[in-house]
């Protein structure tokens, strides 16, 4: 009798967990799973946004031409040079950052808040400060003539394609050296303090103290910082969107999802666009994949 | 356990001036840029490229502001824009934490054949980035006639898989006996969850809400290819077709800045410690 009665809870149980989790999956099929493996049937078709003609199949074509394209290879080139030009410094300067705010003893918070600031702007109008920052006349160009002495130069920091690299780096380091440095100073945070203590009794220096026990003990912390960085820096869009849509130069900055936007919405090439999408999300699935690996560590290690 | 110990200050109880050279430096850079936004969106823009630029505003210049908000068309079109950001955001908030609640709740508390595999199957989305598919998306949007409708900006939104993450591992950690006691007093699975589970999760639903207000706030890419109309815009989109438009008046687009920014800063300031929690960051690379 009673074993009955379990069962029967059981798959009462049973019943309700799937209708509780049901909805999510409705929602995951048609705009997550579903998606993905259109992306993949239509890199091989050759879809027109306006035409009305059925698309055809041409096989491995659209990647093909994508390896052949110049303009192809610029945007990995350029989605390359940002993610690198600005994923170093940040993980360097958030965890220089963090390991100071770690050694004082006031203020913390003040600082920390202050750094994450920009990070709650929008990328929209974090661009549109920058732009106004970076015009000829603007403060960078003003900042820079007063710390090396010059007058009245123009970096051109919107027209240059080294400088409008740089701009766009700068732009992103700004936004988001607050929030890896809120991360890192949550890692340093976890460190048991006796370790450190146990160092100091030892006599080791501040030196020795970073480079023997923080560091090491940072480095899930850092593996991961680096890589959701990197994950962010490679789907770069806005900053790259506003400043070639407000005049400066496409090219230097044409990053890959700014080059699917445009071949798909400005040359109605979809086939083309998700096989370039295809390609960018293999990329960061190797990525996220060690995201995923590398904060299930970083729990071990810590907890 | 450590959480008293750890607040000790690292580096051996000394804090070196370059220490605090170093942070004051940063947060001075980093603070310009916003005290540049503020400031100009006080002044005409005759001021704010004048050279060396003036920092103190001569009164507070109202027709940015006034213009701002009347639009390129004299249209006023940044209410119905502005609106339309604040009920995208504020649905994909409210239906996200919703649908993350109820799947994290069947996932965590519910036994059931293939609950190991639904979860893996939600979690595998993560690796999904969101620019890789938004092509197909679209066409699937499209398809479905939702372009240029609120719909069609929310509904991609809510399948959040680091939502039914983070509702998981709050929640597996419920104690099952009130679940049981409330069961042999004859309370319904809705009622259990609507009135016991959903009240009890309130700090994880902050962040959750939070996070996904602000990633709706600040969204662009998604806009740009849905909407079409001018009043269904959201509010970038409304900045960028400003710009567009006139290129001119630097005063304007910074008033603009500051007023799109607004609800976020009072967000920000009210709210700082749902923004810099150690779930709200590491789950920002799904925004």
């Amino acid at each position: 009798m009673r074993r009955r009665r379990g069962f029967s809870m059981e798959r009462k149980k049973a019943m309700w967990g799937w209708l509780f989790v049901l909805p999510a999956l409705v929602f995951f099929s048609a705009f997550s799973f579903y998606p993905i493996i259109n992306a993949f049937y239509e890199s091989f078709y050759n879809r027109n946004l306006l035409s009305l003609r059925p698309p055809r199949f041409v096989g491995w074509d659209n990647y093909t031409y994508l390896f052949r394209s110049k303009d192809f290879w610029l945007s990995v080139q350029n989605t390359a040079i940002f993610t690198l030009g600005t994923f170093i410094p940040l993980v360097l300067f958030s965890l220089l950052l963090a390991v100071c705010i770690m050694s004082i003893p006031r203020f913390r918070r003040f600082f920390q808040l202050s750094l994450y600031a920009p990070a709650v702007l929008s990328s929209v109008v974090a661009a549109l400060i920058w732009l106004l920052i970076f015009d000829p006349r603007g403060l960078a160009n003003q900042g820079m003539n007063a710390l090396l002495g010059t007058s009245g130069v123009n970096y051109k920091w919107l027209s240059d394609t080294f400088m409008l690299r740089l701009s766009t780096i700068i732009v992103y380091f700004w936004k988001y050296i607050g929030y890896f440095t809120v991360l890192f100073v949550a890692g340093i945070g976890a460190i048991p303090y006796s370790l450190t203590e146990a160092a100091l009794i030892d006599g080791a220096n501040r030196w020795q103290l970073f480079w023997r026990i923080t560091f090491p003990l940072l480095k899930p912390t850092t593996l991961l910082v680096s890589v959701m960085t990197m994950i962010q820096c490679l789907k770069t869009f806005s900053t790259q969107y506003l400043f070639s849509t407000s005049g400066a130069p496409t090219r230097p900055i044409n990053v890959i999802t700014l080059n699917i936007y445009n071949t798909a919405i400005k040359d109605y090439r979809i086939g083309r666009a998700t096989a370039m999408s295809i390609l960018l999300f293999l990329v960061m699935l190797v990525f996220t994949w060690l995201q995923l690996r590398l904060s299930r560590t970083e729990e071990v290690t810590f907890m | 356990m450590h959480t008293k110990k750890t607040r000790s200050w690292y580096l051996g109880h000394v804090s070196t001036g370059f220490m605090w050279f170093v942070l004051i430096a940063a947060c001075v850079l980093v603070l310009i840029p916003l005290a540049f936004m503020f400031t100009a969106s006080a002044m005409p823009a005759r001021d704010i490229l004048r050279l060396p630029y003036p920092w103190i505003p001569k009164g507070f210049y109202w027709p940015n502001f006034w213009n701002g908000i009347k639009g390129p068309e004299d249209d006023f079109i940044f209410f119905r824009n502005a609106l339309n950001s604040l009920i995208v955001a504020g649905s994909v908030a409210f239906f996200t934490v919703v649908l993350s609640a109820i799947t994290g709740y069947g996932l965590a508390k519910f036994k059931f054949k293939g609950r190991n595999l639904v979860f893996m199957l939600i979690m595998a989305t993560m690796m999904i980035p969101f620019e890789a598919i938004m092509i197909p998306l679209y066409m699937v949007v499209m398809r479905m006639g939702l372009q240029d409708t609120y719909a069609g900006l929310i509904l991609p939104f809510l399948a959040n898989a680091f939502g039914v993450f983070l509702m998981r591992q709050y929640l597996i950690t419920f104690p099952d006996e009130i679940l049981d006691a409330a069961r042999i007093d004859g309370a319904g699975e809705i009622r259990i969850f609507s009135s016991i589970v959903l009240p009890s999760s309130g700090p994880a639903i902050a962040t959750l809400a939070i996070l996904a207000f602000r990633s709706q706030w600040d969204s662009l890419l998604w806009p740009l290819l849905v909407v079409q109309s001018d009043e269904m815009k959201t509010i970038p989109l409304y900045i960028t077709r400003y710009m567009a438009e006139t290129h001119s008046d630097e005063g304007i687009m910074m008033a603009v800045a500051v007023l799109a920014s607004l609800p976020m800063i009072v967000l920000f300031l009210t709210l700082s410690k749902y923004f810099v929690s150690k779930e709200g960051l590491t789950s920002a690379t799904k925004g």
